[in-house]
């Protein structure tokens, strides 16, 4: 019986073995990291009546296949230059503009780089009045252009209910 | 404390009416109702627009001035319709080539056009091209979504050129070999001279065409001691210096003394059996031997064996 059990094993791990070098070679995780995992997944509640953007309802780990990135930028390609900077930079435009922008943005600031220039995109919601909103345009542009160095333009787009953003309710 | 007396004050007491408070400050606040937004643009364009007019630079995607019904999102359980393209992040997200249709480009084109020369007529083909102009100078630019401008890979430059470019004599060729080294390659006989040891493009082009002309005029030196090399230092098989010439000239001239000739002055140039044969030889021994060389090596020398024995007066040997 025990060479029977011993020779079943031998064979799982040659199959196993077989299995390893003819598929790719995976980053691999184990089942208790599997389980536990947590960022950007949200609860559903009894009712459905959690609202999710596009942006929410989808897994980090479907960007690139139903979601794109949120910054746009040459940094982490090979031999990209300052990546950390970019970061950095990336974080603070992020809060700058959550903090001056008060309760506004309905959607991840999406930073796209090109060249040197920055374009902050995202999705407002039309709760102030127009001449607020070109002085605030006007505003962030001219104090981040002065803080980065480089041309930094907000290209935004309103929207007249924060509801027209939300995909789904869970 | 805040009351208001009554004229008709009956009794002891005053007596307060709370409402005729209320009613006395109450002032209906008209409700603020925000001015409609406009419609979007692309509801008012005229079919026949100028459009790079419209779009005429990089921009984000805005759905009221792009007159499209894209769509972009998906739901993994097929229940939702991907979102349209209002309030639609995922299409701000990507990069759009919106300010590149076929007509913006063709007036890029035609407005650069007069900046532009026309190609010479004499440099039709990839040829005449390397003949006139064989020295390749290869630089990189880089270009990254940063402030920074300046790349330290850019100051790298490449030089490539044929050898056979360059008028040199044997001496010369085997000695530039020589100093080259692995940046000559035997295959393709081509020159690659990578200069990056300075911090910038310009001076390490300088350096490169320095380095151009060094090697050339170095090779072009004979020194003194270059004139003690012997047959054994060689690092090649000259058949010019060889034995085998010798042999050759003496099967040739025969029954002449091979001595009495000059070996040095006689040219084999015309001599189609001997270029045959030294060809072979020489591959032999500097190519290796392998089947085809010296199966060459084989028909030369059966070529020149037969042809020379034809000659001969057969009688004359036997003797």
């Amino acid at each position: 019986m025990i060479i029977l059990s011993v020779n079943k094993s031998l064979r799982l791990i040659e199959l196993c073995a077989v299995k390893q070098f003819t598929s790719y070679r995976n980053f691999s995780l184990t089942s208790v990291c599997e389980a536990h995992k947590q960022a950007g997944k949200y609860r559903t509640t009894r009712n459905r009546s959690r609202p999710l953007t596009y942006e929410m309802a989808n897994l980090p780990t479907t960007i690139a296949h139903y979601k794109s990135w949120n910054s746009w930028n040459t940094s982490c390609m090979f031999e990209g230059v300052r990546p950390a900077e970019t970061a950095v930079e990336d974080e603070f435009i992020r809060k700058f503009i959550t903090g001056t922008w008060h309760n506004l943005f309905v959607s991840e600031i999406i930073i796209k780089r090109q060249y040197n220039i920055i374009r902050v995109a995202g999705i407002i919601y039309r709760g102030i009045q127009q001449r607020k909103m070109y002085f605030l345009i006007g505003y962030s542009e001219e104090l981040l252009s002065y803080w980065l160095q480089c041309p930094v333009k907000l290209e935004l787009q309103t929207v007249s209910s924060r509801k027209d953003v939300i995909f789904k309710y869970i | 404390m805040n009351c208001i007396e009554h004229e008709n004050i009956s009794g002891e007491f005053r007596v307060f009416d709370v409402r005729s408070n209320k009613r006395k400050h109450a002032h209906v606040q008209e409700k603020y109702t925000r001015p409609p937004a406009n419609p979007p643009r692309e509801k008012i364009m005229p079919t026949d627009q100028d459009w790079p007019s419209v779009w005429p630079g990089p921009r984000t995607f805005h759905p009221a001035s792009v007159p499209l019904t894209v769509r972009q999102g998906m739901d993994k359980n097929q229940k939702i319709a991907p979102p349209s393209k209002y309030a639609n992040a995922e299409l701000m997200k990507i990069p759009n080539f919106l300010h590149l249709t076929p007509p913006a480009v063709k007036r890029h084109c035609d407005a650069i056009k007069k900046f532009c020369t026309p190609w010479p007529n004499e440099l039709d083909t990839d040829e005449n091209i390397n003949k006139h102009f064989p020295l390749k100078i290869i630089t990189n630019d880089y270009c990254y979504s940063s402030p920074k401008i300046r790349d330290p890979k850019a100051r790298v430059v490449t030089f490539k050129f044929p050898l056979s470019a360059m008028t040199l004599n044997n001496h010369a060729e085997d000695k530039i070999k020589r100093l080259l080294g692995e940046r000559f390659n035997q295959e393709t006989g081509e020159v690659t001279l990578v200069t990056d040891r300075c911090p910038m493009r310009r001076q390490n082009y300088d350096y490169n065409m320095y380095l151009l002309v060094a090697l050339y005029y170095e090779s072009m030196n004979v020194e003194e001691w270059e004139a003690e090399k012997q047959e054994e230092d060689m690092e090649y098989y000259d058949w010019e210096k060889n034995p085998s010439k010798k042999a050759y000239i003496a099967l040739k001239y025969w029954p002449k003394p091979v001595d009495e000739i000059k070996i040095d002055e006689i040219s084999l140039e015309n001599d189609e059996k001997a270029q045959n044969y030294k060809e072979a030889v020489t591959d032999l021994f500097n190519k290796g031997e392998t089947t085809h060389n010296l199966f060459k090596y084989k028909e030369a020398v059966l070529k020149i064996v037969n042809d020379e024995f034809q000659n001969l007066d057969v009688g004359n040997m036997c003797q």
